[in-house]
């Protein structure tokens, strides 16, 4: 009990980090389901590229001999900048390429479309850079031992930024769904695709936004965690899609605070399950926590009720 | 269906148009096709599995640059004998190994094989080596039962595993003095079994251990690392293939204030991976590894000045594979001598095999193990890999 209560603070500190990143995959996740009732398979893969991204930038301003050629912060905030806009792009073409013809189709159609376009990412990265891991030189940026100790708590300068930013995100799409006209619209169309035409609100345009804001969190997410965890490689997609996608589930698929909710929630018990029980066994235990509060609650932790119309 | 083909023509077709493009810029990193030699000479052309890609290819690549030195060596000083490398990428994990295998034991002209490198491949692929009669070499799997398994044609130039446990326990209790150690493996057939040895080893001599494990897509060992805090380990022993992960364990263990180092086995001995991508944080750490570094020994002189020549940096991974290549392809010019260059022929010689490369001698006991190999252990000091045992 005493050694449990002694990790537990650390261990939090450890889920927070994992549920950020998984919360930003997840919110893309849920906002493309919201829309357009699809799950967008690649999006991992886009979370994989983002990383990939933040890595070149990184290689070009902080190259492997020698000083950095901007300071530090400024590297960071432009490998954001960068890779979020390159997912946001990349999301939108996505969306262009392998779902729109697909719109009107069974949903079957565009479910598959979207595997492929996970498997065709995947090898794209493969073919180009090799299927090597790429090492974030992270230490180059901020160094190691930077940190804040609370205690017997020791919160690193790089969590800190990722639990930090992950926030500030989650907290700006807030925002954005609640108090802008464009978040109103994302509303809409998400509640009723037909009725929110007929209002006047340019259905195509907004679902490219939700594209383009989803894809550009899970950029930001795929820097977050080159940064903290410093390996990237063209598979990592898979497992963070997958846990992004059951995040968002156990949150509510559709519901954004529901997939931070999911995100976290997830992260924390995937920390606790190495520290408490087993690292062995850290993905069946996750999962297995998982599926059992899917079978008691199966709409998630926010989701809405399906009515079922008569 | 047919009012919407105009608006699917333009993004399908570019699509399609992306995927052909896609196909056809293949980059150099793909394995080179097997080159045609001239006519005249004796042909002798073997197979070279390793991972070419994925993460080990830091493995794969030393290797694959010591092979063709090797054959051009050959090539150089045989002349009746030209011999032919058929490079094969089969990546750390065992299922792409298999279907590569396929292809080259279908391949008559094929005679010998050097690799597969990693356990797991060679556990997947020898019974469809065994089968075809094709001898194969590996110059780094280091798994005992690979050789118990009653394998005809499976042979290794560099000690098992049984070796390396003992080897790596016994420095960690009698050198290094850690009375308190954390065993981790990835769950992979060289890793689980190499964490077993050196955890028996370790209890026997009385130290306590705790024993763990991790996977080789795991990429936070975060939670990990605080638990090893609390357990109080003065050491952890990571066996694993993936010279990244060491590091990332060892980054994080920095990261959270646990100044104690990190023991890995051969799959972590890479200068680029271990050392230079952690950044600082493997300083102090060790790893294991199964041939020693021949820039110390007079015989290898040439062969160390070509490879400095030909590749940045290299360590003890090449070596070795220099060395099993030159088994099969002497191997090949015995069999040829004694009128039987075949597969069987090759086979039989390679059994028979007693010569000295590199300065360092290679004969095979009766389940192809080399006979009077040891490990070795480097420390990482000023950035570098420096030998502290033996």
């Amino acid at each position: 009990m005493e050694e449990f209560l002694a990790q537990l603070p650390q261990q939090l500190v450890n889920g927070l980090t994992l549920g950020s990143v998984y919360a930003l995959i997840a919110l893309g996740y849920s906002m493309v389901y919201g829309i357009l009732q699809l799950l967008n398979f690649a999006h991992g893969d886009v979370y994989m590229i983002g990383a990939f991204i933040g890595f070149l930038v990184m290689s070009v301003l902080a190259p492997d001999s020698g000083a950095l050629l901007l300071p530090a912060a400024l590297v960071v905030m432009l490998m954001f900048v960068v890779a979020m806009l390159g997912c946001g792009l990349l999301g939108i073409g996505i969306e262009w390429f392998a779902y729109r013809p697909l719109r009107n189709a069974p949903r079957i159609a565009p479910l598959i479309s979207a595997l492929g376009m996970s498997i065709l990412l995947q090898n794209a990265v493969q073919l180009t850079l090799t299927a090597g891991f790429r090492v974030y030189r992270t230490d180059k940026l901020i160094p190691l031992a930077a940190g804040i100790d609370i205690g017997s708590v020791h919160l690193s300068a790089v969590r800190g930024l990722v639990i930090a930013s992950a926030i500030l995100m989650m907290i700006g799409l807030t925002y954005l769904v609640r108090r802008t006209k464009l978040g109103k619209a994302m509303r809409a169309v998400a509640i009723d695709r037909e009725a929110a035409a007929m209002m006047g609100v340019d259905v195509n345009q907004v679902i490219m936004f939700t594209f383009f804001i989803g894809s550009a969190l899970a950029g930001a997410a795929g820097v977050l965690t080159g940064l903290v965890f410093t390996r990237v490689w063209h598979t990592m997609g898979f497992n963070a899609g997958l846990k992004g996608f059951t995040a968002a589930v156990a949150g509510g698929i559709g519901n954004i605070p529901g997939a931070m909710l999911g995100g976290m929630l997830l992260g924390l018990i995937e920390a606790f399950a190495v520290g408490f029980i087993s690292p062995t066994f850290k993905e069946s235990i996750t999962f297995f926590v998982l599926v059992i509060f899917l079978l008691i609650r199966p709409r998630g932790l926010l989701g809405a009720r399906i009515l079922q119309k008569v | 269906m047919l009012y919407r083909s105009k608006r699917l023509a333009s993004p399908m077709s570019l699509l399609i148009v992306f995927g052909l493009i896609l196909t056809a810029c293949q980059p150099a990193a793909a394995p080179a096709p097997a080159t045609e030699a001239p006519s005249g000479p004796v042909e002798i052309k073997i197979a070279f599995f390793s991972p070419l890609t994925g993460g080990a290819a830091f493995l794969g690549t030393e290797q694959l640059a010591f092979a063709r030195l090797a054959v051009e060596d050959f090539n150089k000083g045989m002349v009746p004998y030209h011999a032919t490398l058929v490079e094969e990428d089969t990546d750390i994990t065992p299922d792409k190994a298999v279907p590569v295998a396929e292809r080259t034991a279908a391949d008559e002209t094929i005679l010998g094989v050097v690799g597969p490198a990693g356990s797991g491949q060679v556990e997947a692929t020898a019974e469809i080596f065994e089968t075809a009669g094709l001898a194969h070499v590996s110059p780094s799997a280091t798994r005992p039962s690979l050789a118990t398994a009653g394998n005809k044609t499976f042979f290794r130039v560099v000690p098992n595993d049984d070796v390396q446990g003992p080897t790596d326990a016994n420095y960690i209790a009698d050198e290094i003095g850690a009375k308190n150690v954390y065993v981790l493996d990835d769950q992979e057939s060289y890793g689980t079994n190499l964490a077993d040895t050196v955890d028996k080893v370790l209890k026997q001599k009385g130290v306590t251990t705790t024993r763990a494990s991790v996977t080789q897509a795991d990429t936070d060992f975060s939670s990990l690392v605080t638990t090893i805090k609390g357990s109080g380990a003065e050491l952890v022993f990571f066996a694993g293939q993936i010279p990244s992960q060491g590091a990332l364990l060892a980054k994080q263990l920095k990261e959270q204030g646990v100044d104690i180092p990190v023991f890995g086995g051969d799959g972590f001995f890479s200068s680029k991976e271990y050392i230079d991508d952690a950044g600082g944080a493997t300083e102090g750490s060790y790893a294991s590894v199964f041939f020693q570094d021949i820039r110390g020994i007079a015989e290898a002189a040439d062969v160390a000045k070509a490879a400095d020549a030909a590749f940045p940096t290299w360590g003890n991974f090449g070596p070795p594979t220099y060395a099993a290549t030159i088994v099969v392809l002497e191997a090949a010019v015995r069999a040829h001598k004694a009128g039987n260059l075949s597969r069987a022929g090759v086979l039989a010689e390679v059994a028979k095999t007693d010569v000295k490369i590199l300065g360092v001698p290679f004969k095979f006991d009766q389940n192809g193990e080399v006979i009077g190999a040891t490990f070795y252990i480097s420390q990482v000091k000023d950035s570098k890999f420096v030998q502290v045992f033996p």
